[in-house]
């Protein structure tokens, strides 16, 4: 019988199937009580840049992961609604990676995220505009030069060295904390035997006061992240763009 | 040393420079051995001149069919060297290719066409050529090659037909 | 006027018509070496002044920008899109106006076009390299931009074809050279009459450039066959051209841009813009420059205004095509945009868009008498220029602005963009200014050509023009 490669003819369904993948993660919007520990751990972790009032302001910050506030109603009448933490949602199907000339966007077929390859990126910014989400940063500046920001001169005494610190003119986003997969991965490997499920997590997951952010293996039935999808309360935001997001939210009671 | 001959006659109009040729071909001069130089393009029938050929059309013909195979190179067979999957596309999809393949043929037509100017022509041409200046100002000139024996008759019979002035054509740098 | 109609009929049409108005070749090419070769101290101070805004505007700020990185420039997030991508649409665009008028005129046989089309091939070719400008400037790391070529190399990188921007970079090039090419083909007889008539450094200047062209049947035949062959292959290469900078925007998810009407919608846009900058161009050429008012007549101006008010009307039919279709869906994304752009902090530009584009030119442009006003089809042009810059400024960072996270959306407010785009205005000018003086801007060969095949005929009691198919 013979075998068509269907990847070579350009069959998305054939890749899709693939791409039901492996790390995902669950956020649970009605235990976020919107502290930010977060934001504050996946810039600790991941060597982000600290821009500035004056660059924050204007919609430069590079946090991979933020806290989306909104309120219903008028003043004096407000009502505030779930708190949305908001990262990127490593799309089975990514937009933001067919329109990348120089390949510097990728879907990793090891880990099955969507990768960003710093040393490749010459900054046109498309995947940035083609990202539903809006979670992509990009370096406007060095911000992680100290002749730039005079803040960052003590600050980078923390950088974590598992992590490539990014220069400008590079486009940046939340990478699942892969450092952390592959460190995970290496160990059990040496060790003879698969990753155990919350053996490592990513340091927004680790961060949160309120555990509303588990992470994990989603092809593994027993872990804890399967287990909370398989309740089947989730949604996938902008589900209606087909962009298959490995981030799940709980939405529950209002 | 051959006993050819070179004359350039110099007419200031379309119908004297019609008559003059016709007349040289009674004269025995083949048409091989005449050619007209002029400051716009006058077509070959207008001066009862054979079909000029030229290289052109198949040369662009022929880019277009590098340029296309360039096309399908790049967007076909490459990808096969970079198996990278991006937004669940397949590695090598046919509207995409399309639009690179088109590209690169029309890009292997219009240069092969521009080249092939420069190839049919013989440019970049510096050396020494049979000209007159007078051309560019709207001048028609007929360059002959003839017989020393004949140069007289010639002479005079395209003076009597209208002819600004004919010379010995003498290569000179443009 | 009338009865000068009636007496002087030839009188009439010689006046009114460059074709029916022969004069010797030798006294053209004196006119046009003589409009070449002056240059009046006005020429020079504002040349000096462009020189100083270049260096300010492009190549200083260029630097600061590269070494600082594009924080100095508006971008952000949501609009990681501003004005250098606005700007590089909008430099394609007016080069567009040059391929128009040289391939498709010369294609449909429209005599009209034989004084201005190296006039306007030349806004080609310096549009696009304006717009090249304008399209690294964009690019965060601009001095790797060589990455997007696909070179053999040992790192196992290649680029993807997959994206637009891969599409843009095989195009835009296609372009830049097809359309240098065609610029040179029928340059090269005008260099062989300028070559014959100057002396020192121009002389070999021209030489060079001539080739060694004599006008031989088979020069003449190769250079003709060449020229056809461009002009039908220039067309597709242009329709596809702006074709392919529009998938940049219509290939992405965003509200607004994912329209499938964007491909024809950009193209005509192009050629309205280009339209309106070539009467601009043709008109200061006229004013400024020696004999030009012999070969650029107001039949010129008549003849292309006609055009613009054609074009405009196919632009309006797009618009509105895109428009009514977003509008119609009802998606709650595109209508807030849509919303946005006309009642949002920028509707005014949206409204001056419309303006520019519509109003104006249908207001002007019907009208024999106006059209045939070189300073009014000017300023129409003038308009519309700003007009379709207001539209791809609405395009790319106005939509940008709303997107599917309303958490996100923010105003854009352009930073170093600002003397960038000026400098490359300036520079557009300088290489035109540059360039009126280097080469000779009206194609003498072609004009006669044309006014070899147009003789007046009576036809009964009436004088008409009869143009003869030589070719």
């Amino acid at each position: 019988m013979t075998t068509i490669d269907l990847n070579l003819i350009g069959a998305k369904g054939a890749l899709v199937e693939e791409a039901e993948g492996k790390w995902g993660m669950v956020i649970d919007q009605d235990l976020c009580t919107g502290c930010q520990a977060c934001v504050t751990a996946c810039a600790m972790e991941n060597n982000i840049g600290f821009v500035g009032e004056e660059d924050a302001g204007y919609g430069r910050s590079m946090h991979w992961i933020r806290i989306e506030r909104f309120w219903e109603g008028e003043y004096p009448h407000v009502k505030m609604t779930h708190y949305q933490p908001m990262l990127c949602q490593q799309c089975g199907k990514a937009p933001c990676e067919p329109v990348c000339p120089a390949f510097a966007t990728v879907h990793s077929q090891a880990e099955q995220v969507n990768v960003q390859v710093y040393n490749r990126c010459v900054g046109t910014r498309y995947c940035a505009n083609n990202c539903p989400y809006q979670v992509r940063s990009f370096n406007w500046r060095d911000y992680t030069d100290e002749r730039i920001n005079a803040a960052i001169a003590t600050l980078k005494n923390q950088f974590n060295p598992d992590v490539t610190v990014r220069r400008r003119g590079i486009m940046e986003k939340c990478s699942f904390c892969i450092q952390r997969i592959h460190k995970a991965q290496d160990k059990a490997k040496s060790e003879n035997r698969e990753v155990a499920d919350g053996e490592f997590t990513t340091a927004c997951a680790q961060a949160c006061p309120a555990d509303a952010i588990v992470f994990g293996r989603v092809d593994n039935p027993e872990s804890a992240v399967a287990q909370l999808i398989a309740q089947g309360h989730g949604v996938h935001h902008l589900e209606e763009l087909g962009t298959l997001p490995r981030v799940t939210y709980l939405v529950g009671g209002q | 040393m051959t006993n050819e001959k070179s004359l350039l006659a110099v007419f200031s109009d379309l119908e004297p420079a019609a008559d003059a040729i016709e007349q040289l071909r009674h004269l025995g001069i083949h048409d091989d051995c005449m050619n007209v130089i002029s400051g716009v393009p006058v077509t070959e029938a207008m001066l009862g001149r054979p079909h000029q050929w030229t290289n052109v059309p198949r040369l662009a013909m022929g880019g277009a069919i590098l340029g296309m195979a360039t096309g399908i190179f790049l967007a076909f067979v490459s990808p096969t060297s970079y198996e990278i999957q991006v937004g669940g596309q397949g590695f090598a999809p046919v509207p995409v290719s399309i639009v690179v393949m088109f590209e690169l043929t029309m890009l292997g037509m219009l240069l092969s066409t521009f080249l092939g100017v420069f190839l049919d022509s013989y440019f970049p041409n510096y050396r020494p050529m049979h000209y007159v200046p007078e051309v560019s100002d709207g001048k028609i000139a007929v360059l002959i090659e003839c017989p020393q024996a004949d140069e007289q008759k010639i002479t005079d019979a395209l003076k009597k037909l209208g002819a600004e002035s004919v010379q010995m054509a003498e290569a000179q740098h443009l | 006027m009338s009865d000068k109609h009636q007496h002087n009929p030839e009188e009439h049409f010689r006046e009114q018509h460059l074709m029916l108005d022969p004069m010797p070749r030798g006294k053209m090419n004196d006119m046009v070496m003589d409009s070449m070769n002056t240059t009046s101290w006005k020429f020079w101070v504002v040349f000096a002044i462009l020189s100083a805004v270049v260096a300010w505007g492009l190549f200083y700020s260029w630097g600061k920008m590269i070494l600082e990185g594009l924080g100095i420039a508006g971008v952000n997030r949501p609009s990681y899109w501003g004005i250098f991508l606005v700007n590089t649409v909008f430099w394609i665009g007016i080069s567009h106006a040059g391929t128009f008028i040289s391939a498709i005129l010369r294609v449909f046989k429209a005599e009209f076009r034989r004084p201005f089309t190296r006039a306007a091939e030349l806004m080609t070719t310096f549009g696009l390299v304006q717009a090249g400008f304008s399209i690294f400037m964009h690019m965060g790391r601009v001095w790797l931009s060589y990455w997007l070529m696909p070179y053999p190399n040992q790192r196992g990188l290649w680029p993807n074809f997959h994206s637009p921007l891969s599409w843009d970079l095989l195009a835009i090039t296609t372009y830049l050279l097809s359309s240098t090419m065609y610029l040179f083909l029928p340059l090269i007889p005008d260099m062989a009459m300028a070559r014959d008539r100057s002396t020192g450094w121009r002389k070999t200047f021209y030489k060079i450039l001539a080739l060694g062209f004599r006008g031989t049947e088979g020069e003449w035949t190769h250079l003709r066959n060449a020229m056809n062959i461009f002009a039908f292959a220039i067309i597709p290469v242009m329709f596809s051209v702006h074709t392919i900078v529009s998938w940049d925007f219509a290939m992405a998810t965003r509200p607004g841009w994912s329209s499938t009407i964007f491909g024809p919608y950009f193209v005509v846009g192009a050629l309205h813009s280009g339209m309106g900058a070539v009467v601009i161009v043709l008109g200061v050429v006229r004013a400024t420059m020696k004999n030009m008012k012999y070969f650029i007549r107001p039949e010129h101006f008549e003849a292309i205004g006609k055009l613009m008010l054609i074009i405009s009307m196919t632009w309006a039919y797009f618009f509105f095509n895109d428009y009514i279709v977003q509008w119609y869906g009802g998606d709650k994304w595109t209508k807030t945009l849509l919303h946005f752009h006309e009642a949002g902090p920028m509707g005014w530009m949206w409204f001056g868009m419309l303006i520019c584009n519509i109003a104006i030119p249908w207001a002007v442009l019907w009208n024999r008498k106006w059209r045939s006003t070189p300073w009014i089809v000017g300023t129409v042009g003038l308009f519309i220029n700003f007009g379709m810059w207001f539209e791809r400024y609405i395009i790319i960072p106005v939509s940008l602005s709303i997107n599917r996270m309303p958490f996100t959306w923010r105003m854009y407010q352009p930073g170093v963009e600002i003397p960038l785009g000026i400098g490359t205005l300036a520079f557009f000018i300088l290489l035109y200014m540059a360039a009126s003086r280097l080469i000779p801007l009206i194609p003498v060969w072609e004009v006669q050509e044309g006014q070899m095949a147009h003789t007046l005929t009576k036809f009964g009691r009436e004088t008409v023009v009869t143009v003869s198919e030589l070719e």
